[in-house]
């Protein structure tokens, strides 16, 4: 085996074992026990009625339905996932907070129970971060393998992103309002609608289509010397020429590229900051933010990334998870892990027979649909648009 | 949960005589605990990558196609790196990016098909020991139902990966895909 993959698997062992040794799931149970305790009880709202029918994380009177339901939204994400790809996280994310309604469940408890009311929301984006993070986990495994590894680059992502991963669940965790959480989910659906319609629009076809045409071009000219030039090419791998805290230069196939290693720190610290504060769009990012901002070749990129997004998941849930003891429905989450496993085989077969430009417009008007949603519910009070 | 409903899901309630019987097989409790939680974890396992195997072979097909896509594209990009053709390398890396970003969302995804059965494992677990605690000796610290669940898990992965009939039930699951691939070609 590789060393790199050593680092990495030694790595991911060490932080796992931590965080077992740690795992005190009484914690978590008396969180929650502590926040019921907390609320009044009776039957008005924001109150809970020690009677009623168990529902989320088994609060009486807390919304609760037929398991059936959470495969169908499951396999609608799943669809998304395979099919459009990140908007898949955004509707897991609109799944908890309106279609189970679990965001109006918490804002009742705004006055009556303002620690319910954040143990929901912290609750609602851990379960975001299961659902994709957890995926990305395996996912990262599968693109180390297939790409290489630049040591440096990889550490600066992913210090970055422990940093991240670090302080905001230290900053947020238990002090966020449902309604401000709600708010900034609008923010990215809003920002994830922007690139899904610069895609669809005539200047983002134009520049796939050019950038096609040149990769043909150059595939006519050179196609036959690559074949022939197989061996010679693996000896012009990555070798890192120049460490420096303000440059670090490598070759790769003799071309020399570099970086200000503070650009990796901070693309680490933002990404995974978003996935830790909102529970979605986090590890993904990694690749579109070091081949179009970097300029780094994809073959590069997909091993380095992994790295971060391992390094960064492991964080992310432990901080959650562990350190703050953020309590989740195991329930509703594999319930929507079977429809997501439903979802992913019934996207790939599928989504070929609608064209992926009309495919993108769709999502561009849900996202605007949803992300106008979020914003007016959010920082206004009250959704402009039904079903939010 | 379990501490405040005791009122287990209906799938659950139905599994749990079966699942306990396995953490009652010995007087002791941590050898029991130990045991049952291999057998669960054995469990998980085992549907875990039948059901992942299944979903591949249903979906090989289009997840290669795009993989194949990324990979002609990567490779244009190296060749254009060696040749230093800066623009074709723009243009085969941007390409190369789109069609890697589809492939991983695509086994991002169906990497639920594996995981799914230890959430639904952790879900009955939630009910039957959300407030066990076992302490570890010589330490201050305590491991909770889910940091036992994942060490065992990961012992059970380790061994379970070696047996051999282990790579017929896989065969088999994906047997049964390939079977439902040709139906659906048909």
């Amino acid at each position: 085996m590789k060393r790199n993959t050593w680092i990495l698997i030694g790595m991911a062992v060490i932080l796992v074992a931590f965080a077992a040794l740690v795992l005190t799931a009484p914690a978590e149970a008396g969180k929650l026990e502590e926040a019921i305790a907390k609320t009044p009880a009776g039957t008005g709202p924001g109150q809970i009625n020690p009677e009623a029918t168990k529902g989320f994380m088994g609060i009486p009177g807390a919304p609760h339905h037929f398991w059936l339901f959470y495969i169908l939204w499951g396999i609608w994400v799943g669809w998304i996932f395979s099919s459009v790809g990140a908007f898949g996280g955004i509707m897991a994310g609109v799944g908890h907070i309106s279609v189970f309604g679990l965001s109006d469940y918490a804002s009742t408890f705004k006055k009556t129970s303002p620690f319910l009311n954040k143990m929901l929301t912290d609750s609602i984006r851990t379960s975001n971060q299961y659902l994709v993070g957890l995926s990305a986990l395996i996912s990262s495994f599968t693109y180390y393998r297939m790409g290489r590894l630049v040591l440096p680059l990889g550490l600066c992502l992913a210090a970055g992103g422990i940093l991240a991963g670090y302080l905001v669940p230290l900053l947020t965790v238990g002090k966020m309002d449902v309604s401000f959480y709600v708010g900034f989910f609008g923010i990215i659906v809003f920002a994830v609608a922007f690139v899904l319609f610069y895609e669809t629009t005539p200047k983002g076809q134009a520049s796939k289509k050019a950038a096609k045409a040149a990769a043909k071009a150059f595939e006519d000219i050179h196609i036959r010397k690559c074949a022939v030039d197989e061996g010679g090419a693996h000896a012009c791998g990555v070798q890192v020429k120049h460490w420096g805290l303000t440059r670090i230069a490598f070759t790769f196939y003799g071309q020399e590229f570099s970086f200000n290693p503070l650009w990796p720190v901070l693309g680490g610290f933002v990404i995974n900051g978003i996935s830790a504060f909102i529970g979605v769009g986090g590890g993904f990012l990694y690749v579109p933010f070091l081949t179009s901002v970097a300029g780094l070749p994809m073959f590069i990129v997909a091993g380095t990334s992994a790295l971060a997004v391992l390094v960064g998941m492991i964080v992310n849930i432990f901080n959650m998870m562990v350190v703050r003891a953020v309590p989740v429905d195991f329930v509703l989450i594999s319930t929507e892990l079977i429809g997501i496993a439903i979802g992913s085989v019934l996207g790939p077969m599928t989504s070929k027979k609608i064209p992926d430009v009309w495919l993108k417009r769709i999502f561009v008007v849900l996202a605007v649909y949803v992300g106008i949603g979020y914003l007016t519910k959010g920082f206004m009070g009250k959704s402009i648009f039904p079903g939010m | 949960m379990g501490s405040l409903t005791m009122e287990m899901h209906p799938v659950y309630l139905f599994l749990d005589p079966y699942l306990i019987w396995f953490y009652r097989l010995t007087g002791h409790a941590a050898l029991n605990f130990l045991l049952g939680t291999f057998v669960l974890a054995s469990l998980a396992f085992l549907v875990g990558e039948c059901t992942s195997n299944l979903a591949m072979s249903l979906v090989r097909r289009h997840l290669g196609r795009t993989a194949d896509e990324a990979k002609k594209y990567q490779d244009l990009s190296m060749e254009a790196l060696k040749t230093g053709d800066r623009p074709a390398y723009e243009a085969t890396n941007k390409l190369a990016n789109d069609a890697f970003g589809q492939s991983f969302f695509m086994q991002l995804t169906l990497s639920a098909t594996f995981f799914w059965p230890i959430f639904f494992a952790l879900g009955w677990m939630q009910y039957r020991f959300l407030e066990m605690e076992f302490p570890i000796p010589g330490t201050n610290w305590s491991l909770g139902y889910i940091g036992g669940f994942i060490l065992i898990y990961i012992a059970a992965y380790l061994i379970l990966k070696r047996l051999p009939w282990i790579r017929r039930i896989k065969a088999w699951c994906g047997a049964v895909g390939h079977q439902a691939q040709g139906q659906e070609s048909t």
